[in-house]
């Protein structure tokens, strides 16, 4: 058993038809399953998506193009079926942003044979991509202009909590579950 | 569930547009409205957003409950930012008008005016973004980016994306209804964590299952050898003469708005 996302034969950069299928189907779960998120008792505005929890796996297992893919390709059509269009582009990126930092952090983070470490593993992983890869979201300091405490304390820090609790519970599961297939299908 | 996206627009003078009209439309208008801190500036960008709004044709009934998330969501954000807190607010040199009881904060009528400088704002780019999700056909998504130099493998897999909506949610409904017969229930507890562990039971099979069958289209695509060479789309774009007027017009206001925020007075608050 190991941690390792992509066998050696596949570059996390790679864009074959696995890429690009991976990536679409990722999205389309994404999307599907974006729509369903629910509000932290307690707070305004703090909405768990449990779909997050798919752009930092995505990462892992299928790469750095897949992984921004399904977060950045997913969160536009959850707005183009929502009708936001593309006013929020910037958290899009800031998604497909998780994903790619997933693939390039479990792409340097060496096998584990215990599986319970593994688990462990998978989930600060998957927390440190959302960290960084929600950094992005900075960038509302010139598109809304807010300032910086507003930047902190009402978008990132309450999209961290949200994010990060979905991926903490979520990723280690989904990966524990694709791992023998992976393994089966030699991926 | 309907996850489709909704070509609310169809046959409008913006859905007879290229769709990569559509898609750079939002880009120069946001260089456009950047820093504008002038409402009257800023008017003049919303009436021209507002024209082209009207020229996608989309019925007010399909996207009222979006008007209605969009416009309280941003009046929040405004309110909260300039008015109510010195988040994002201007005070300029005028007299104050009266001060907010818990903050503090002195409203002056520079104040106002910038907040409404951003509602608007925020508005008139919801007017040239509307376009891109209700009068763009979604099959049409995939060559439009193709044409705009995105790669042309990425470009087909935001194709496959939408093709695979309709299957996944299938997926979802199937699994759901699988996992009902074996005794789930979905969570009702208030428990983010639980509420989340009780959602495993479905997420998983879901994705796993979606994994396993795209495996069996990744290797239906090599057996066909995709990505071998330059890929070709059922569907020809060319911009036509009215396609160059719409980009044309947009790019003069982008740089119209810029000098002026350089240069003249639009990058000031104005004050009545």
């Amino acid at each position: 058993m190991s941690t390792e996302a992509l066998s050696p034969r596949h570059s996390p950069w790679t864009i074959d038809s696995r890429t690009v299928v991976f990536g679409a189907v990722g999205a389309a779960l994404y999307a599907v399953l974006g729509l369903f998120s629910f509000l932290i008792p307690g707070t305004q505005s703090v909405t768990v998506r449990p779909a997050v929890a798919l752009v930092p796996f995505f990462g892992k297992r299928f790469g750095v193009i897949t992984g921004f893919f399904v977060g950045f390709v997913g969160n536009v059509v959850i707005d183009l079926i929502q009708g936001a269009g593309l006013i929020w582009w910037n958290w899009s990126v800031a998604n497909g942003l998780v994903g790619a930092f997933a693939a390039l952090i479990f792409t340097v983070i060496p096998p584990i044979s215990s599986e319970a470490l593994r688990h462990i593993v998978t989930a600060l992983g998957a927390l440190t991509a959302t960290a960084l890869g929600l950094l992005f979201i900075i960038t509302d300091l010139w598109i809304l202009g807010i300032d910086f405490n507003t930047f902190l304390f009402l978008n990132y820090l309450p999209a961290l909590l949200a994010n990060g609790i979905a991926v903490v519970i979520l990723v280690p599961a989904l990966d524990a579950a694709w791992e023998p297939l992976a393994k089966r299908a030699g991926l | 569930m309907d996850v489709t996206p909704r070509y609310l627009g169809a046959g409008s003078f913006l859905a007879r547009r290229d769709p990569r009209v559509l898609l750079l439309v939002p880009v120069l208008y946001f260089v456009a409205v950047a820093n504008v801190a002038d409402l009257r500036g800023m008017l003049v960008c919303a009436a021209i957003a507002l024209v082209y709004y009207r020229a996608a044709g989309i019925p007010w009934r399909g996207v009222r409950a979006n008007w209605v998330f969009m416009l309280t969501f941003t009046t929040l954000l405004v309110v909260v930012n300039s008015v109510f807190t010195a988040a994002d607010t201007r005070v300029g040199a005028g007299e104050a008008l009266f001060a907010i009881p818990l903050t503090g904060t002195q409203v002056t009528w520079a104040t106002l005016s910038y907040a409404s400088t951003l509602l608007i704002r925020y508005a008139s780019l919801a007017m040239v973004s509307f376009p891109v999700a209700f009068a763009i056909a979604p099959s049409d998504l995939g060559v439009a980016l193709a044409r705009l130099r995105l790669s042309q493998r990425l470009a087909y897999g935001v194709d496959l994306t939408f093709r695979f909506l309709p299957s996944t949610v299938a997926a979802l409904r199937e699994t759901i209804d699988a996992q009902r017969v074996r005794g789930y229930e979905h969570s009702r507890s208030r428990d983010p964590f639980r509420k989340l562990a009780s959602l495993k039971p479905v997420v998983v099979p879901v994705t796993v299952n979606a994994l396993i069958d795209a495996e069996d289209t990744a290797n239906a695509m090599d057996l066909r050898g995709f990505g071998a060479k330059h890929r070709t789309w059922m569907r020809e774009l060319a911009f036509g003469r009215t396609d160059y007027l719409v980009m044309g017009g947009f790019l003069a206001l982008a740089a119209v708005m810029t000098a002026a925020k350089f240069f003249g007075p639009f990058g000031e608050v104005w004050a009545p």
